[in-house]
């Protein structure tokens, strides 16, 4: 009895109160650079079966394949119905940093709230607002076919217990800003730690080999290590760098495209040129 | 004029056979060695495309023909041996990076790979420096394609 009373209590919702939304103006225009540094499409992009789809809308449903199962990320759009159009601010900021639903379920963490729970909630507030600019398109989507008991969806709360980190990101004084902006895309919005960082046990990140590379998550191959890449000199400077990041296999750069890394790189090249300089200052300075 | 005639008939029927055989006896193993091979070839091809569309070197028309007509080559001698056959998903002893998704029910790799085609022919259509920067992106975007969907990452 005081097992199972322990196990309800580490496992509930821990959901972010009103007082975690602060007054803030959105800047639209920066919650579209999130949106695209977070590649929030490339999982939500529209199923298949969708009659003329939009293929630049998130109306969700294409099938995303995990070690659990099939999913089916959500239509993203403002429709109120089957999107997010009557979506409150704190529902919006409970799904995206602490992986809780609308309707108070605990979310699947292919959705990578393990990463987004280091942004600032304003950013948060951001993408919502940039969100609500993208017409709404209606698009119901399938629940998942991950079998999940109510109590094992209970059991994704003590996975978060001990697997999710809500410390926010914070900047490194001793390297110079763009170093740091470059960190807060790639741990923050970009999420790149999901699949460049191996999992432990118990599927949580094993942050003693950070972005060292690890089994693919849809099962089949191996994402490589970013210090690996960078001992090697694959990239032979940030210029380099930036170029295969804008580019891809327009110039060449081959192994920007297998294991999704593609559609990754499709989406870091709609960032800014700084934003891309930055990522790239970052990741060369993994040795 | 008839024995002649016989011989050539002979040499042709012996060649279509030895023709035959090899292919019937190009293994799995062969065949992903022969595409590894093609896909090496292409990258050649495209190193030299690339670094006209970098600006690295001049816009050079000859150089634009030579590296497409290489990977029309290396397509047709791929062609020639079934280096794309569905039996060779899987090697004996030689490894491969393609995913078996490429032979899969409903697989669009036939799309893809006529993208790929007519891309290079645009490409190798071009005459000049401004109609080579508009074409050979969407050569590149259509090895993405293919790479994106159907190659599993190689290293750790």
């Amino acid at each position: 009895m005081l097992g199972l009373s322990i196990f309800w209590i580490a496992s509930s919702p821990r959901v972010l109160g009103a007082a975690a939304i602060p007054t803030h103006v959105a800047d639209v225009a920066n919650g579209k650079l999130l949106y695209n540094a977070g590649g929030c499409l490339s999982c939500h992009k529209p199923r298949p079966d969708l009659a003329n789809a939009d293929k630049a809308l998130p109306s969700g449903g294409f099938p995303l394949k995990t070690p659990i199962g099939i999913l089916y990320p959500p239509n993203i759009t403002p429709d109120s119905a089957t999107g997010i159009g009557d979506w409150s601010d704190l529902e919006f900021v409970n799904a995206i940093q602490r992986g809780i639903s609308k309707g108070g379920q605990h979310l699947i963490p292919a959705f990578p709230y393990t990463s987004y729970a280091a942004m600032p909630v304003t950013d948060v507030l951001d993408i919502k607002a940039y969100l609500m600019t993208l017409p709404p398109v209606v698009s119901a989507t399938s629940a998942s076919d991950i079998p999940l008991p109510f109590i094992l969806r209970r059991g994704i709360g003590l996975w978060k217990w001990a697997g999710l980190d809500t410390t926010p990101w914070r900047p490194d004084p001793a390297q110079s800003a763009n170093w740091n902006r470059g960190s807060y895309l790639v741990n923050g919005p970009g999420h790149c730690n999901e699949c460049h960082t191996p999992r432990n046990l118990i599927m949580a990140r094993n942050n003693s080999r950070f972005l060292m590379g690890g089994p693919h998550p849809e099962g089949s191959g191996k994402v490589p290590s970013l210090h690996g890449l960078i001992d090697r000199k694959r990239y032979k400077d940030k210029a380099d760098l930036v170029l295969a990041f804008q580019n891809g296999e327009v110039f060449g750069y081959d192994h920007m495209s297998a294991g999704g890394m593609g559609q990754v790189q499709s989406n870091i090249a709609k960032l800014p040129q700084q934003d891309v300089e930055a990522i790239a200052e970052y990741i060369l300075s993994l040795k | 004029m008839q024995a002649q005639s016989f011989l050539r008939t002979v040499t042709a029927g012996v060649l279509v056979i030895g023709l035959g055989v090899t292919l019937a006896f190009a293994s799995a193993d062969d065949k992903i060695k022969a595409r590894q091979a093609e896909m090496k070839n292409n990258g050649k091809a495209i190193g030299a495309l690339v670094a006209i569309m970098k600006g690295e070197q001049p816009y050079d028309a000859a150089v634009v023909k030579a590296s497409i007509d290489s990977m029309a080559a290396g397509d047709a001698a791929s062609a020639k041996v079934g280096a794309w056959d569905a039996d060779s998903a899987k090697g004996e002893t030689v490894e491969t990076y393609a995913k078996p998704e490429i032979w899969a029910e409903g697989s669009d790799v036939g799309t893809k790979y006529k993208a790929w085609v007519d891309a290079r022919n645009a490409v190798a259509a071009t005459t000049d420096e401004a109609s080579f920067k508009a074409a050979f992106p969407v050569l590149g975007e259509s090895c993405k394609g293919c790479h994106e969907k159907f190659r599993r990452p190689k290293e750790n």
